[in-house]
């Protein structure tokens, strides 16, 4: 609880999230489109 | 007159950077990003194997390893006294300076800049060594055969030697006490006699010796290597000799354990983790019946552990990201085949995290050489030399661990660009698998630069 009570303290940190969301974002949009041609080759 | 130097890690002060810290993160991210463009683009094949590497000169091998051998064990023998007959204050007392600074820290450096430095002074080795070419030449014979290193214990005797070493450095509420610290130097002394006694000599250093394995890893970054059988030092191209190392069961462990630990330690030092231990303390004094120290200290040893779990889980993601495009082979294939892409990774974390205790707390080690037991004698007349903390300033420091943790996340995607490029014939699987290892690159230097960050400003 002493963690959220003192959010103030880090939640400016998740600035430091930016570039790891966009990777993430890179991968998860790669995996679908695979998966798409994947499923678009099999029919 | 001797001078007591507070003993604490990475001391930094206030920075001076016109640009919020988390900029940097984001800098580097871009640096990261347009890296791993750069190696699709430009690196099409493999480079680094086989090893490119030239001779640069003459290396007397046995010469080296006899006086540095002896220098070696001498200073070994040093520590260790100094650490049973001086004050038993960790910052007036030579110990725990040598072990945690000069030894920890400093040979680190010292591996990337020439190579493999810790092998010939390696005290326990060259003991080892002098007392088998005593029985040899007493016996007038062979001495009996060692017994066939098991595989499947590979490097897990390292890994829970660094593991041993992370608790007491970072979890150990005594691990500044001279005395103790003696204890535990014969202890490891006396394991590592009877490893290589009963495995051999080298199967032992290279596979269970915590240490010699740990700054081994790191010299195979560097651009020098020596070459016994020719007698000769080599310059060979940088990483290059990781291609070379053998992957034994415990070694994605062991890199784990050491980036995870290196961590915990800037990230014990932050306010998210300051918030965070007193209510883990309280759980294990109110509700287990632990002391106050021994809460704490359970504390801390749950944040070790979860942090060395964080950066395994980080990785597994990786390399399940990789398996996508290559799933015949088992994911502990693949994380084996790569692992050796974290050698520089944790190497910039070591750079990074320790580059400002190196800087000041290695100053203390010119008086505490005149003054080793904290008597108050002066050997070598610096006995009164001080810390000069303006040898580099707080933002120089900052600016030296981005650029460490950069090039060293840099130097991980090009490891892991070339095993792929080496083992998929496809150049575009392997681009594309590698894009799971640039998000575990990304992952490692932003959490990296938070947490220096973060320890900073706490």
């Amino acid at each position: 609880m002493t963690v959220i009570a003192h959010a103030g303290h880090w939640i400016a940190s998740l600035l430091y999230d930016a570039p790891v969301a966009l990777i993430v974002g890179a991968l998860l949009w790669q995996n679908w489109r695979d998966k798409r041609r994947k499923t678009g080759s099999g029919h | 007159m001797n001078i007591v130097i507070p003993f604490a890690h990475g001391i930094v002060g206030k920075r001076d950077i016109p640009i919020p810290d988390y900029v940097f993160g984001w800098a580097a991210g871009v640096v990261l990003i347009l890296s791993f463009v750069g190696l699709a683009v430009l690196w099409p094949k493999p480079i680094l194997q086989p090893e490119p590497a030239k001779r640069l000169c003459f290396f007397p091998s046995l010469l080296v390893d006899i006086v540095c051998g002896v220098i070696g064990v001498a200073l070994f023998v040093i520590v260790v006294y100094a650490g049973f007959a001086g004050v038993q204050v960790g910052t007036a007392n030579l110990e725990p300076t040598f072990v945690y600074v000069t030894f920890w820290v400093g040979l680190a450096f010292a591996s990337l800049l020439f190579g493999n430095v810790f092998g010939p002074f390696n005290p326990w080795r060259a003991i080892a060594r002098a007392v088998a070419w005593v029985g040899k030449t007493v016996s007038r014979g062979a001495l009996p055969e060692p017994i066939a290193y098991p595989r499947w214990l590979g490097r897990w005797p390292a890994a829970v030697g660094i593991l041993c070493f992370a608790w007491l450095e970072l979890v150990y509420s005594n691990k500044d006490d001279p005395s103790t610290l003696s204890v535990l130097a014969l202890a490891y002394a006396a394991i590592q006699l009877v490893g290589m006694s009963i495995y051999g000599i080298d199967t032992w250093t290279e596979r269970g010796d915590a240490f010699a394995v740990y700054f081994g890893l790191f010299a195979r970054v560097s651009v020098f290597e020596r070459r016994d059988d020719e007698d000769a030092l080599y310059i060979r191209a940088p990483l290059s000799a990781l291609f070379k190392l053998d992957i034994v069961p415990g070694t994605v462990a062991l890199l784990c354990v050491m980036i995870g630990s290196t961590s915990f330690d800037g990230f014990s030092n932050g306010v998210l983790w300051n918030d965070l231990a007193p209510d883990l303390q309280k759980f294990f004094v109110n509700d287990l019946g632990a002391s106050l120290n021994t809460g704490l200290e359970l504390a801390f040893t749950v944040g070790l552990l979860f942090m060395i779990a964080f950066v395994f889980g980080v990785y597994r993601i990786g390399v399940a990201g990789m398996r996508l495009y290559d799933p015949e082979k088992p994911w502990l294939v693949l994380a084996r085949r790569f692992v050796i892409s974290l050698v520089p990774i944790s190497l910039a974390y070591v750079i990074a995290h320790y580059f400002s205790l190196l800087a000041y707390q290695g100053q203390a080690m010119a008086s505490l050489a005149s003054d080793p037991l904290g008597t108050g004698s002066d050997l070598f007349g610096t006995a009164s030399v001080g810390i000069n903390y303006g040898v580099v300033s707080a933002s120089g420091i900052w600016y030296v661990q981005v650029a460490a943790l950069v090039i060293g996340h840099v130097a991980g995607l090009m490891v892991a660009h070339e095993r792929a490029v080496s083992d998929y014939p496809d150049s575009r699987i392997a681009v594309r698998s590698q894009l799971w290892m640039l998000g575990v690159m990304v992952v490692f230097t932003s959490l990296g630069l938070w947490i220096l960050s973060a320890a900073g400003q706490a």
